[in-house]
């Protein structure tokens, strides 16, 4: 399966200010996360792909095409911007309809699909509202809106849960699964916010001052460790006097005792230290890493 | 009571698999979108009322032309202005319309961040603005063109032998288009251009209009004050002048006002030039702009 974008040695230099700097990396089927600080290159990349601007050297493909130069390709691309770009006098259906014109649709289909997409973002109801009486929420479902109303075989959105309240954010991750599972759409999210790519993507690539840090599956990058954490609700000194007469080198935080490079053998000491020790076991499981793991070990 | 058959129907989502009419029917989409806003179809009543009162404005002096021809008839032939004399009459309303109307199609998007969604989409920023310049074009010739229709019928219908005044006067048809179609093309490309440059709809406005008096002002001062040594080229910055001076050279009429004199002293390539230059400097403005808008 061809990649649906490839970045090959993509570097991007306004002036003297390096934005990305020789950058390569796939983006398969899916969703996946363009994850950073802000000031990373992330907005830089997405514009390149989207063709809104060229790159200083090497090359950015959609599609299997350079979208500077196809324009075709960008009929079957949605983009969701990161800042507001409604406008504010025109009614939701009006601007998605209009939307769906200027992605190449008919004005009787692109009047269908507007309707569709609306009840699907869960505006339906709203649709003949001015924009500019809309909630942040509500602009941010518009938005997600007027970039699939085409129906593309990818999108690209940026920053989708600025500005949200806890409740639109889920709710705009929510939707953010669902165009990719129930929709068939690939997306590819930017965001600085490593919660948002860990429930909702798929692969995550890190950008750090402009260079690929990290590129990887999430699964593989939040992956279980040999870790193992052991919680117990009473008897804590008892049991881990149990433990360190066991042979057990385990770490203790004043919460949850912590065994390293743990094997089989580990979890035989555990039991029998808690049937000695006469403590509960509340919690017994491998620890995993987060993204977060990520930024700590990311060279400065 | 009568009871029927409830039917669920399946509302999930559905792939699109409908034509995708590509790069043509996005030219077009943004160029009915910009008829609309300039007329301010889908937006609130207040979005309709200027375009509606300046479009009246244009018609207006031709329906009152019409009204007395009808019922003065030959008595007041002598007054009625003919086909070289109307363009002249709404000239100012078409200058107003312009710099009122022009900023409405292209401050909107940029203010609202609207441009990359349209970029985005397969349209290239020469498209765009092309199809937002031909959408203003045509309104402004339909305006230009309005009054002169509703005119010529009056003078057709209201004359004694219609078949007569309609051999007599079958030159000022092309004459009409051509003119009309010239000072659509003036007044569409300059309140463009300055739109180009501001987010503000009122500078832009303001600008054009205190502009084309500025220079008006100050071209027929230059001209009236004697021995000032001016040469009649100056009459050329007389942005209003230029659209006068280019229908009655196709009229053959005589020029009148001291920067219209001037310019009937020069030879006639001189407005001809003038007109491509006044209309062809703010067309590289506005093609430049857009070419390197940064998003």
């Amino acid at each position: 399966m061809p990649p649906l974008l490839e970045a090959r040695s993509l570097t991007k230099r306004y002036g003297g200010v390096v934005a990305l700097d020789d950058v390569t990396f796939d983006v398969q089927e899916g969703v996946t996360g363009l994850l950073g600080p802000n000031g990373a290159g992330k907005s830089t990349a997405m514009k390149l792909f989207l063709g809104l601007i060229r790159p200083t050297s090497g090359a950015a493909s959609i599609l299997g095409e350079e979208p500077y130069r196809s324009i075709d390709v960008r009929s079957r691309i949605g983009y969701m911007p990161e800042n507001e770009s409604l406008p504010k006098s025109v009614a939701a259906s009006e601007f998605l309809m209009h939307m769906a014109q200027v992605s190449g649709l008919p004005p009787a289909h692109a009047r269908t699909r507007a309707a569709d997409v609306l009840r699907h973002v869960g505006l339906h109801e709203e649709r003949y509202r001015p924009m500019g009486e809309y909630s942040t929420g509500m602009k941010q479902r518009v938005k997600l809106a007027q970039a699939i109303v085409h129906d593309p075989v990818l999108v690209l959105l940026d920053e989708p849960t600025a500005g949200l309240d806890p409740e639109g954010r889920q709710e705009m991750l929510r939707l953010i699964r669902r165009t990719a599972g129930a929709f068939g759409i690939s997306v590819m999210l930017s965001t600085h916010l490593m919660g948002d790519v860990e429930r909702t993507a798929d692969a995550v690539i890190v950008l750090e001052s402009g260079v690929l840090s990290h590129q990887d599956a999430v699964a593989k990058l939040t992956e279980e460790t040999e870790t193992l954490l052991v919680e117990v609700a009473d008897r804590r000194e008892e049991f881990a006097a149990a433990l360190a007469a066991k042979g057990a080198q385990a770490q203790d935080d004043g919460q949850t005792f912590m065994l390293e490079n743990a094997g089989e053998d580990d979890y035989d000491r555990i039991r029998d230290a808690a049937v000695e020790s006469g403590a509960r076991i509340r919690r017994l499981s491998p620890e995993r890493r987060a993204l977060t793991d990520i930024f700590r070990s990311a060279p400065q | 009571m009568t009871t029927g058959e409830a039917q669920v129907y399946d509302l999930r989502y559905q792939r699109y698999s409908g034509p995708r009419e590509g790069r043509g029917r996005s030219r077009r989409a943004v160029f009915e979108n910009g008829v609309r806003a300039v007329l301010g179809v889908g937006r609130g009543g207040r979005a309709k009322i200027l375009p509606a009162l300046l479009f009246i404005s244009a018609m207006t002096p031709a329906l009152v032309f019409v009204v007395i021809l009808s019922l003065a008839g030959d008595a007041a032939s002598g007054f009625i202005p003919d086909a070289g004399d109307y363009y002249n009459i709404v000239r100012i309303v078409l200058i107003l319309f312009a710099a009122i109307m022009a900023p409405e199609l292209l401050i909107p998007d940029r203010r609202e961040n609207l441009l990359p969604l349209y970029f985005v989409r397969p349209l290239t920023p020469v498209d765009y603005l092309t199809m937002r310049f031909l959408a203003f074009f045509v309104i402004t010739l339909a305006l230009v063109y309005s009054g002169q229709i509703v005119l010529q019928a009056g003078l057709i219908l209201t004359s004694d032998a219609p078949l007569d005044y309609l051999r007599d006067n079958w030159a000022d048809g092309p004459r009409i288009l051509l003119v009309g179609a010239a000072i659509a093309l003036f007044a569409s490309v300059a309140p463009l251009a300055v739109a180009a440059f501001t987010t503000r709809r009122a500078y832009a406005a303001v600008f054009v209009i205190a502009a084309w008096m500025l220079l008006s002002i100050a071209a027929d001062t230059a001209l009236v004050i004697e021995n000032s040594g001016v040469p009649d080229q100056v009459a050329l910055i007389h942005a209003g002048q230029i659209t006068e001076s280019i229908n009655d050279l196709v009229f053959d009429r005589t020029m009148e006002g001291p920067s219209g004199e001037a310019i009937a002293r020069l030879h006639a390539a001189w407005p001809v030039a003038a007109y491509v230059l006044w209309t062809g400097i703010p067309a590289l403005l506005l093609w430049s702009r857009y070419r390197r808008l940064r998003l």
